[in-house]
Order: structure tokens, then sequence, then C-alpha cells
């Protein structure tokens, strides 16, 4: 019960506002996908276009090949999952899920035994006869999932749906999610601004800002090789670090010089990059504490955040410019020491004003 | 299974081929099947009789058929006829006595029950329970409050050795009475208007004037009476449009004697139109009615949308 | 502000003011209902010689024997039934629909329609009084159960209540059940309408008690005895006020009419507060 999910070209006007602007992506089939972005950003509606709840203004959006942006939401096959999970509330849980299957003439004993499989899976077959206002908030969510199991549809999509949990709760539902779609070899679209969520749960991330995919790839390769610096700064925990910097690329890699005339090495070939006003960016990982004046650079300590694996370091260099570095969990580190920090220019990123990307060649 | 959910007969559009795309929100003929039985009977039961009645009141009519037209004639007629005149008088009189007193009255009661008490409950309960009755029942009541000899009024006097006031045959009471007895049966409305409007002031400003020392005086006027100020004007101009259109007691307990002296306005017009049969006049009477509620009306829109505090 | 101790005195002071004026008020309300109940339970020629006798025995059932045997009451509340019911059963489908309709679906011209229902609560009654009586006649409608009902049914209040509680309903709702592939019907009758039982409970009392209580309309509508709503016919027995059959007959009739309303509005309180206000404000 799986399905590709090809969308083409696909643009969508709110009034006189462009919201999405000739966006294309191709979702393979049993994918986890996730759309990523700030909000606003026009992952939502992406989604509710694929589910028929908004129009298609421009494009077109095929499941397994054939067209269904003419069809209503309820012909094409998908099932949804709502942020505020959408129960009826005056029906039983039992109810909740046979609505669907009942409204296309699904046999009676199937519906029971989707049903039953269903609740099996979710572990809630003591629930079946309560209503959603008898529920936890866990409780509803996995009804709602429940809900979309049953209809074995082609994709399941799922507009935000952990941000009404708590913290632990959400933690869980997210791997429940993810043995979920081991389980069921579904295409899951799942919408979030959360990237940890989008990190944890996507085999590939759709990265969104401002009506236009930034980046469609892995987690971990928008983690290493972010494609602009929206993604390099929305994608991580602390946002990478940038300081901006002037290039050398006389030699075979870019060398970097910040205003302070600090001069870092980078691993980043030097033959595309073109002269201009560039942005030097490195991961808090990729910062290292050192002894004071053996780094690139020299900063005193503002504020610690202790972690517990790892300690933020957050220094201030003497030109006022905040530089986050990762130190060892039981770092000696105090706050006001003025401390050295060295960067792995292996792992360095560098950004033209346009945003662009450069990383260091690959090994 | 996922091929049920698809429907076959629906033939997929090639790729590249503009199609409508589905749009759950679009305008479409066949939603309008929802709001068509009720506009049905708006419209010819509300909108066709209100424009009808226009065109009635420029003509000469009887039950049954229109007469020829008159132009402005019955509104001429009415602006000249002394007993319209005493009429509007009267109406305008009678909204003078109750509205001020209804307004005043309720939020005295509101501002004194507004508590989690029980016996505020069981008085919130008995002031608002002469609401429910029809208005044949409370002229009822009425008439025998008033009544010589049997009435209550009477007998309470009796006891003191001194005669009640008239209040239905004395030409200078007789509206003061029907007033009184307007005033028992819609008390309610006001003050229950007023408790919600004080339910929604803000817990936390009276505990910040607590703090500040203020006086149970200086609260009410200072934080309370400026928070229902909106409200205020409200229960005043939704008093005035139901007021405006006394009728039944009026008709029940003096048929609006003596001497037309508590005849109002929707009186007259059920006098000319339904017992004299001048259905014309009656409607041309019945616009003018309509003008003068339609322009409390427009004020009770204007305070509403001026959203300060929670009516 | 002297002295606290002061304030205090004269804030007991201003308390016991305000409790005697309360208590003074509700006597008010309830003295005159209790005199007629009283007047109710006594033979009509002893209440002529003395009215204090109201106060002491013998106290008598005769008169509500009288009224559930002789007069026309009975009759009178069977139409009032049947006209309130009516109108109330009318009122909840015609407002169920179309607020459903004015709130989640487009159709041409919505805007300015639910503009002019809205207009249409401005509407008194006496401005179409005359002309819709007229169009009666024409029809032939007046003396009729129908003739009593269907001027209700073109208000617009249940309406507007209807849609603002519709609006009031989560949109996910609505797209979840298309998602489930039901119609918009079966979204209006499975899942929306169900949620909305506290608005029709509030609309329905409100529309009950509104047409039980109507006078105008039946007064000139049903001008047959048989026709008679239990308001027009409690209003016509008033005409031979303290004759024919006496004051206390007239009050038990008062005290059999009135007491059902009073027991269903203690029964319903908080729906009946909540719709006259809400209808007021709107």
């Amino acid at each position: 019960m799986t399905a590709n999910i090809e969308i083409r070209n696909v643009s969508k006007q709110f009034g006189a506002m462009t919201v999405l602007d000739d966006l294309s992506l191709s979702i393979r089939a049993r994918e986890f996908i996730v759309f990523l972005g700030p909000s606003g950003c026009g992952k939502s509606t992406l989604l509710r276009m694929i589910a028929g709840l908004e129009t298609v203004d421009g494009g077109e959006i095929a499941i397994n090949g054939e067209r269904i942006d003419h069809l209503p939401p309820g012909k094409r096959g998908i099932a949804m999952v709502f942020q505020s999970y959408a129960l009826y509330p005056h029906m039983t849980v039992r109810d909740n899920m046979a609505f669907g299957l009942d409204n296309i003439g699904v046999a009676r004993d199937v519906i029971d035994a989707r049903i039953a499989e269903a609740a099996r899976i979710l572990e809630m077959p003591q629930l079946l006869d309560r209503k959603p206002g008898q529920l936890s908030g866990g409780q509803r969510q996995r009804v709602a999932i429940g809900r979309a199991i049953v209809k074995e549809p082609k994709a399941f999509l799922f507009d935000e749906p952990l941000s009404n949990l708590d913290a632990a709760l959400r933690t869980r539902t997210r791997i429940e999610l993810a043995q979920l779609h081991q389980r069921l070899q579904s295409t899951m679209i799942f919408v979030t601004h959360d990237q940890v969520e989008a990190m944890t749960l996507a085999d590939r991330i759709v990265v969104m800002n401002n009506r236009r995919i930034e980046q469609i790839g892995s987690p971990m390769e928008i983690y290493e090789r972010p494609a602009t610096k929206f993604v390099a700064g929305f994608v991580g925990a602390p946002a990478m670090n940038f300081v901006d910097a002037a290039i050398d690329r006389s030699g075979d890699v870019i060398t970097v010089t910040f205003a302070d005339s600090t001069t870092i090495a980078t691993d980043i070939a030097s033959n595309q990059v073109v002269d201009g006003a560039h942005t030097f960016g490195v991961r808090a990982e990729d910062v290292r504490i050192a002894p004071t004046g053996q780094g690139n650079v020299d900063g005193k300590v503002d504020v610690l955040e202790r972690l517990g694996e790892r300690t933020l370091v957050y220094t201030r260099l003497s030109d006022g410019q905040i530089i986050v570095a990762s130190d060892a969990g039981n770092s000696r580190v105090a706050v006001g020491d003025t401390v050295g920090l060295a960067f792995d220019g292996r792992k360095s990123h560098l950004f033209d004003e346009t945003g662009r990307a450069w990383h260091a060649r690959r090994a | 299974m996922a091929d049920q959910m698809t429907i076959r007969e629906t033939a997929a559009p090639a790729v590249g081929v503009r199609v409508p795309s589905a749009n759950i929100y679009a305008p479409q003929w066949r939603n309008f099947v929802f709001v068509a039985p009720f506009l049905f009977f708006f419209t010819t039961l509300l909108i066709l009789p209100l424009f009808w009645g226009m065109w009635l009141s420029v003509h000469k009519a009887d039950t049954f058929s229109t007469g020829r037209f008159v132009g402005l004639d019955n509104y001429v007629r009415l602006v000249h006829d002394k007993v319209f005149l005493q009429s509007v008088w009267n109406t305008f009189y009678f909204v003078l006595l109750t509205v001020p007193a209804l307004a005043l009255i309720g939020l005295f009661l509101a501002l004194c029950l507004n508590r989690r008490t029980r016996t505020a409950a069981v008085l919130r309960t008995l002031f608002f329970s002469s609401s429910v009755l029809s208005v044949t029942i409370v002229t009822l009541i009425w008439r025998i409050v008033y009544i010589p000899n049997v009435g209550l009024l009477s007998t309470i006097y009796g006891w003191f050795g001194a005669t009640a006031p008239a209040f239905i045959s004395d030409p200078s009471l007789a509206m003061i009475g029907i007033a009184i007895a307007t005033i028992w049966w819609c008390i309610g409305l006001p003050m229950m208007l007023f408790l919600s409007a004080l339910q929604q002031i803000p817990q936390d400003i009276y505990e910040a004037a607590a703090l500040d020392n203020a006086n149970r005086w200086q609260t009410l006027r200072s934080i309370t009476l400026p928070s229902i100020k909106r409200t205020f004007i409200l229960v005043i101009i939704i008093q005035i449009v139901l007021q405006f259109q006394l009728f039944g007691q009026a008709w029940l307990m003096t048929r609006g004697g003596p001497n037309n002296l508590t005849k109002p306005i929707v009186l007259y017009i059920y006098d000319t139109a339904f017992r004299r049969w001048d259905l014309g006049m009656g409607a041309a009477a019945s616009e003018m009615l309509f003008v003068l509620i339609l322009i409390a009306a427009m004020a009770q829109y204007l305070v509403t949308r001026n959203k300060g505090d929670q009516a | 502000m002297s002295a606290p101790s002061n304030s205090i005195k004269g804030r007991a002071f201003g308390d016991r003011m305000l409790l005697a004026l309360v208590i003074l008020l509700s006597i008010i309300m309830i003295a005159p209902v209790l005199w007629v109940i009283g007047l109710s339970l006594k033979e009509n020629a002893e209440l002529m010689a003395n009215p204090n006798s109201v106060f002491h025995a013998p106290y008598t059932l005769k008169n509500y024997i009288n009224t559930i045997g002789t007069s026309s009451v009975f009759r009178w509340v069977l139409n009032s039934i049947i006209v309130s019911g009516g109108l109330t059963l009318g009122t909840l489908i015609l407002s169920s629909l179309a607020g459903y309709g004015f709130a989640r679906l487009n159709f041409p011209g919505r805007n300015i329609l639910f503009v002019i229902v809205l207009f249409g609560l401005a509407v008194p009654e006496q401005a179409v009084l005359v002309a819709r009586h007229q169009i009666f006649s024409m029809l032939k409608f007046h003396n009729t159960y129908h003739g009593l009902i269907l001027p209700g049914l073109s208000a617009s209040f249940g309406v507007f209540l209807m849609t603002q509680y519709f609006r009031a309903i989560p949109k996910e709702l609505d797209e979840a059940a298309m998602l489930d592939n039901a119609s918009r019907f079966k979204i209006f009758w499975k899942v929306l309408l169900p949620l909305t039982v506290p608005a029709q409970a509030t609309l329905g009392i409100f529309t009950f008690l509104g047409a039980w209580n109507d006078y105008f309309w039946p007064l000139i509508s049903a001008t047959k005895k048989d026709m008679f709503t239990l308001t027009v016919g409690m209003a016509s027995t008033q005409t031979n006020f303290a004759q024919s059959e006496g004051i206390g007959f007239l009050m038990a009739q008062a005290v059999f009419a009135g007491a059902p309303i009073l027991i269903i509005y203690l029964f319903f309180q908080k729906y009946i507060v909540t719709a006259v206000s809400g209808a007021a404000v709107r």
C-alpha cells in the first residue's frame, strides 16, 4: 500500500500573495519525507495541496503517475493526521476509525478486522469504545494515527502531529512513528518546524523557506552540507557560527581572513568560488577550546550551557562577535575566562552574498 | 484496497494538461441548497411583507383588496390624527417611565447578586422568572393587584384604613400602572446582561485596587461602572427597542384608555388595521414605528461594533 | 475614611440597607404571584365578602376542578403545543441547515445574502404584520395551524445563532471528514450536527418559549375560539373579568397556564438565560 508522489511546478497564491512558487519534488514510494521550515514558509500549504484541502493554482500533483490535483480530498487515497487530531468528538474511537471506511462502502467485517489490527499495532484495544474526550493527548494522537492506518492509504500526511504533546511524549511518539514506518513501509509526508523531528524521522528532508525549497537531502547531507546559508542556520542546535570573512583563493583551497586578521585554512576548493563578500560558517562542535593563544583566535567566555554530555561555550571575540564552541561535558572553562578557539578548517563552510554554500572537498 | 479509494470512472488528465484543481471552498450553486429552505420563508414571510407593507401604506386598502393609490395621503392623515400623535407621545412617555427604571434596578440587582452564594443564585432565578411568563398572565396578575375590592393593593391599603390609588382608571396613573407591571415583567433581562458584563471584568483589577487601598465606593465608581459603561448603553438601547413595541399590557389592562391616554403606537396600529380595517393607514403607522425602531437598532449596531467591554 | 473601625461599621450598615432593598424587591416580585395563588384557592362568594379571607382557611380546589372541567383551556393548551412545537421543530431544521450553509459552504452571493439575513434581525414584527395579515387572508391561512406557525419561520435569529455556532467548530473536522470521503450533507448530518446539541437546546427552548408567549400574531390570525392559543385564550377570558365565572376561577386559570412554563424555566434555566441574553445582544 504505497505510492510515489510527483509534484511538478506547483505554485499557490493567497490573494495577491504568492506562498509557493514553481515548486517541484519527487517523493519515492515507501519514503519518509519531512517538510521542514519556519512557520509561514508554505510547508503546511503544500501538504494540504497534496491532500486536496487547498487548490493547486499552477502545476500538477500525481500519485503513482496519475494526476490527482483535480480530485476531491476523499478520492485521492491518502490519509492525514492533523495537528489538532480532528477526531470526531461524539464518536467512539471505533466509530472514528470506521467512518471513512464506511463512506467508501468497505464491508463491515473488513472494517472490524482493520480496526482490530490497527488497535493491536497501536496497543490501544482497550480504548476502542471510549470517546475522544475521555482520552489523554497521547491517546488521541494514537487514535488519529489509527484512523489513518485503517484506510490503508497510498500515503500518510502528517501536519505537525507532535506539537500538541509534552516533551517526553513527543520523544516517545517520534520513535513509535519511526517504527510504524518501518512496519507499514508506506509513503509518509511529515510537516514540522522542529529540526529534531526532521532529523530523526526523515529519509529525506525538504527544507523550505520563503515560498521555495532550499534543499532536499538526507538528514546528514542537510546537516553536513547545507545548500544555503538559511539551511545552515536553521538546521542544527545551536545554530552554526557565522563570521564575515575575506577570501583568498590563490591556493588550491581557500583561506579566509576575519576582520581582526585571523586567518583560517579551509578545505574548500578554490576553483568555483568567485570573489566578493563572504561569510565563513562553522558548527559549534567543530570549534575546539584550546589554551589561550593556541587557537585561531582568543575569546572571552560569556555564558556556559552545560548539557551533560557536552558543554556549549559562548565566547565573545575582541570585535564583539559571538562564537559558540563545544567542549567536553565536564569542561573546566569558567565564565570570564579567556580561551583559545580552534576552528576545524576541514569542516568549515563558506557562503556568498546570495546565500549559496560551498563545502569542504569530499574525502 | 487503495483502489477502492480512487474513483476509476474519472479519467485522470494527462500530464501537463491544465485542468481545474479540486477546490473544496469554491463557490458552488449546489451548496445553496442548505440555505434555500430558510431563505424561502425569509423572503416570502419577511422581505415580501416588508415591501408589501410599504406599498400598502401608500394605498387605500382593506383586508382582501388593495384599493387606489393615494400617495402620502395616509401619512398626512396620520400626522394630523390627534389619536396617533397621542399614541406616539404615550409610547415615548412609557419608554421614559420604564427604560431608565429597568436599567437602574437591573444594575442594582446585578451588583448585589453578583456573588457565588446560594441565596444570590436563588434570587437571580426569582428576578428572572417573571420574564418567562406570557403577557396575558402578567397582566392578569397585575390587574388583580390593582383591582379595587379584592386587589392586593387595596387589601394592603385597607389594613391601614386607606384607599389604594386607582392605577387603572385614574388618567394620570394608568400609564404608571402599566409601567410598573412592565418593569416587574422585564427586569430579568437587564439584570442578566449586567451580570454577564460584571463577570467579564478581570478579577485581578479588583485585587490591584484592594492593594491600592480603594474602598468599596471607590472601586465601584472607578472600576466596576466604567467597565460596564458600554453594556449600560446597550441595555438602554435594547430596552428602548423592546418597550417601543408595547402592546399586550396596554391592550389587556386598559384597552388604551382612559381617553386613549395609554394607547401606544402598536395598539394604534392594531386598532386601525385590525379593528377598523383601514390597512393602508395601519401600514403607514407601522412604517413610522419601523423607522423609529430602526434608528435604535442602528445605535445598537454602532455600540456593539466597538468592542470595548464585552456585552 | 477616618478610622478602620468606623469604616467597617459603615460597611455593615450599608450592607444591611442593600439587603433590605433586595428583600423588598423580592417581595414585590413574589407577592402578586402569591396573591394570585391565594385567590385561586378561595370560593368566590367568600372573597367578595372579605378579601382578607385569603389569609386563612377554608381553601378549596374547586376553581381548579372547574378550570379542568369546563373551560376551553385544554383545547388552547393543545393548540399552543402544536403551534410552539411545530415552530420550534421548523426553526431548528431551517436554522441548522442555513447555519451550516453560511458558516461552512461557499455559493454565489453568500456574503451579501448573510448581510440581508442579519438585517432581518432589525425588522420588528409590527413592520410586516399588516401586509402579512393581508397575504394570509388571501391565502385563507387564518385560523389554521400553519397560519400560526409560518410567520415565525422567517425569523433570522436562529440562523444567526447557528451560523456563529458552526463557525466556532474547528474546520479540521470538516477536512478530516472530507478526507474520509464524506459528502457535504454527510459532514453536516454525521459530523457537525451532533456537536451543535447545546445550541439546538438553547435555540429550541428560546423559540418554544417565544411562540408559547406570543400574543400579537395569534390575536389577529386566530379569531375562532377553537384556534386560540393559550395566551390568546387566557386574554379572552379576561374581558369578562370578575363577572361570570368569578375571580378565583380566573386566577386558577392563570396558575394553570403559568405553572408549566415556570417549571420548565426552573429545569432549563441555564439555556433560557443564555438564549434570552444572546438574543438581546446578538
